[in-house]
């Protein structure tokens, strides 16, 4: 379970994030809507620790990973798959190397095991034929199913997901929102999905957090966020463009 | 203050009433140019102190990782090979260029005074003390150093380094503690090299060009070499190593603002590496042939 507790985040002068409060639970989908640049893809750098907040506290499974050093997360980061907005796929590496690069890294498994469960996220990501292909060879789809399949390898039990959908064609997104539905089913996965698209959020969400002026302004389940009364997300119920 | 009588000066060109409206109350223009000026270098200076503890704490990170080096055995030996073998060709270029042209004008100028005879240890002293070590310095923070910077910062700005850092493994251990290494271990050789190459050209052009006998050079180069003339220049190849590795790849590192802010940041890689080399020559030299 992720829990975020009264953060507090300024970049300078900038305040990023003003008193948030979140939980995800585990095997639950829970989207962060927001327009571009509120902080929603800073949200979930706190909770891979990889910023800290100027207040409040970031628990992962209980423990507050605020006052940690960098070596001490690597272990709790693990628990966690990270999709990146622009995929982060390492460019100098193969599909293959690139998918099996963290299991080899840091957790000590024979090189057959390792092989199974990249051709296991091959076969599931719907890319056979492309394991020793260069992300830059591949279409922008299809790097996201990698970056997914890379999250999935190691087992975690919750993964990240930072604008899975944006840039990609509607036939890609759909199929990658399709992925992300089929995580929690067939592997007992929780996400977080940060993302300006709302269609999106209906799509694959339980519950969805709106991310307004750097404020929560709503937090509940996703059927919910219908009968909100607020401003924002009345205007973007209705059509209106996100970013206000 | 309030005196009508009296002549405005240079300092106070400004003035406006004060809140309660029946003073005038004088502004002093060079005293707030002043306070901005120091306002704005206290911010750089922090913004310099700040930075330069990033530095050292990411370079105490680089050594401290030293221990995970037969995990990444893999990447020390692809960075040796870029910082070494590939370094060869343009290591050869320099000091053979610099060794020709310097038997030449060094030559010129013994021979006004009959002293040709000893071009062989002038060159020789210029080269393995100084130029040998500079040159391959200068040329490797421009090989290796702006390889670093660009590719750091390409990682960098593409979130790949965030990637590592998310997936739980030390991107300083996997990235720049393979460059460390590989540059300590190669800079030796390529500074042994480069004495070579540039010995073997100045012999050549002390040849050719003065028509003085091969012998008469390396006998005046010989005899007379020191251990402290060796130890000056091989002492320079480790020293080098860590400035370029470190100063590269902490501006790779720190790269921000998209493809323009990797150029900013291996421009500044090179610019820093190159003038800390050339400072860190300097004081090697003195250090060694004042205790030596």
């Amino acid at each position: 379970m992720i829990e975020l507790r009264n953060v507090d985040l300024k970049y300078g002068d900038r305040q990023i994030l003003k008193n948030i409060s979140l939980t995800i639970k585990d095997n639950t989908i829970k989207a962060i809507l927001g327009p571009s640049g509120v902080g929603k893809s800073t949200i979930l750098k706190l909770m891979l620790g990889l910023i800290k907040p100027n207040s409040g506290q970031v628990l992962i499974d209980g423990t507050d990973i605020t006052g940690m050093t960098e070596t001490s997360l690597y272990a709790i980061r693990r628990k966690m798959g990270m999709v990146f907005q622009g995929n982060a796929l390492f460019d100098s590496m193969t599909i293959s190397q690139n998918l099996g690069f963290f299991l080899r890294e840091n957790m000590k498994l024979p090189e057959s095991e390792i092989s199974r469960r990249v051709a296991e996220q091959i076969q599931f990501a719907g890319l056979e034929g492309y394991e020793d292909q260069l992300p830059e060879s591949l279409s922008g789809g299809m790097r996201r199913r990698v970056a997914i399949g890379r999250a999935m390898i190691f087992k975690p039990h919750m993964i990240l997901f930072d604008e899975p959908t944006a840039g990609l064609d509607p036939v890609s997104s759909k199929k990658i929102l399709s992925l992300i539905s089929s995580l929690r089913h067939n592997n007992n996965l929780g996400a977080v999905i940060v993302t300006h698209i709302i269609d999106d959020v209906f799509n694959v969400a339980d519950s969805v957090a709106v991310l307004y002026q750097g404020e929560i302004i709503f937090d509940d389940v996703t059927e919910k966020l219908h009968n909100a009364a607020h401003p924002f997300i009345r205007s973007i119920l209705s059509d209106k463009i996100l970013e206000i | 203050m309030g005196d009508k009588n009296e002549k405005p000066t240079f300092a106070r060109m400004k003035t406006q009433p004060d809140m309660s409206g029946t003073a005038l109350q004088t502004e002093f223009v060079p005293l707030s140019v002043i306070r901005i000026l120091g306002k704005k270098l206290v911010l750089q200076l922090k913004a310099f102190f700040f930075t330069m503890q990033e530095f050292f704490l990411f370079s105490a990170r680089a050594f401290l990782s030293f221990p995970k080096m037969i995990r990444y055995w893999r990447d020390v030996l692809d960075q040796a090979t870029i910082c070494g073998t590939d370094s060869i060709p343009i290591v050869l270029v320099s000091s053979i260029s610099i060794g020709a042209l310097l038997a030449i004008e060094v030559g010129n100028l013994l021979e006004d005074f009959g002293a040709k005879t000893m071009l062989g240890r002038s060159t020789a002293l210029s080269v393995i003390r100084e130029l040998g070590p500079l040159l391959m310095g200068l040329m490797l923070s421009a090989r290796f150093g702006s390889r670093n910077g660009a590719e750091l910062g390409a990682m960098q700005i593409s979130e790949q380094i965030d990637a590592l850092r998310a997936f739980g493994t030390d991107p300083v251990a996997k990235l720049v503690m393979p460059r460390l290494v590989a540059a300590l271990i190669m800079f030796l050789p390529l500074t042994a090299l480069s004495d070579y190459a540039g010995l073997h050209s100045a012999a050549y052009m002390a040849e050719h060009y003065h028509r003085l006998d091969p012998g008469i050079f390396w006998n005046s180069v010989y005899p007379r070499l020191a251990p402290k003339d060796f130890v000056v220049g091989f002492l320079k190849a480790p020293v080098f190593a860590i400035i370029i590795t470190l100063v590269s790849s902490f501006n790779g590192f720190a790269a921000r603002g998209g493809t323009a802010g990797v150029g900013r940041s291996t421009i500044k890689g090179i610019v820093v590496s190159s003038g800390l080399v050339l400072i860190a020559n300097f004081y090697v030299s003195k250090l060694v042939l004042e205790n030596m």
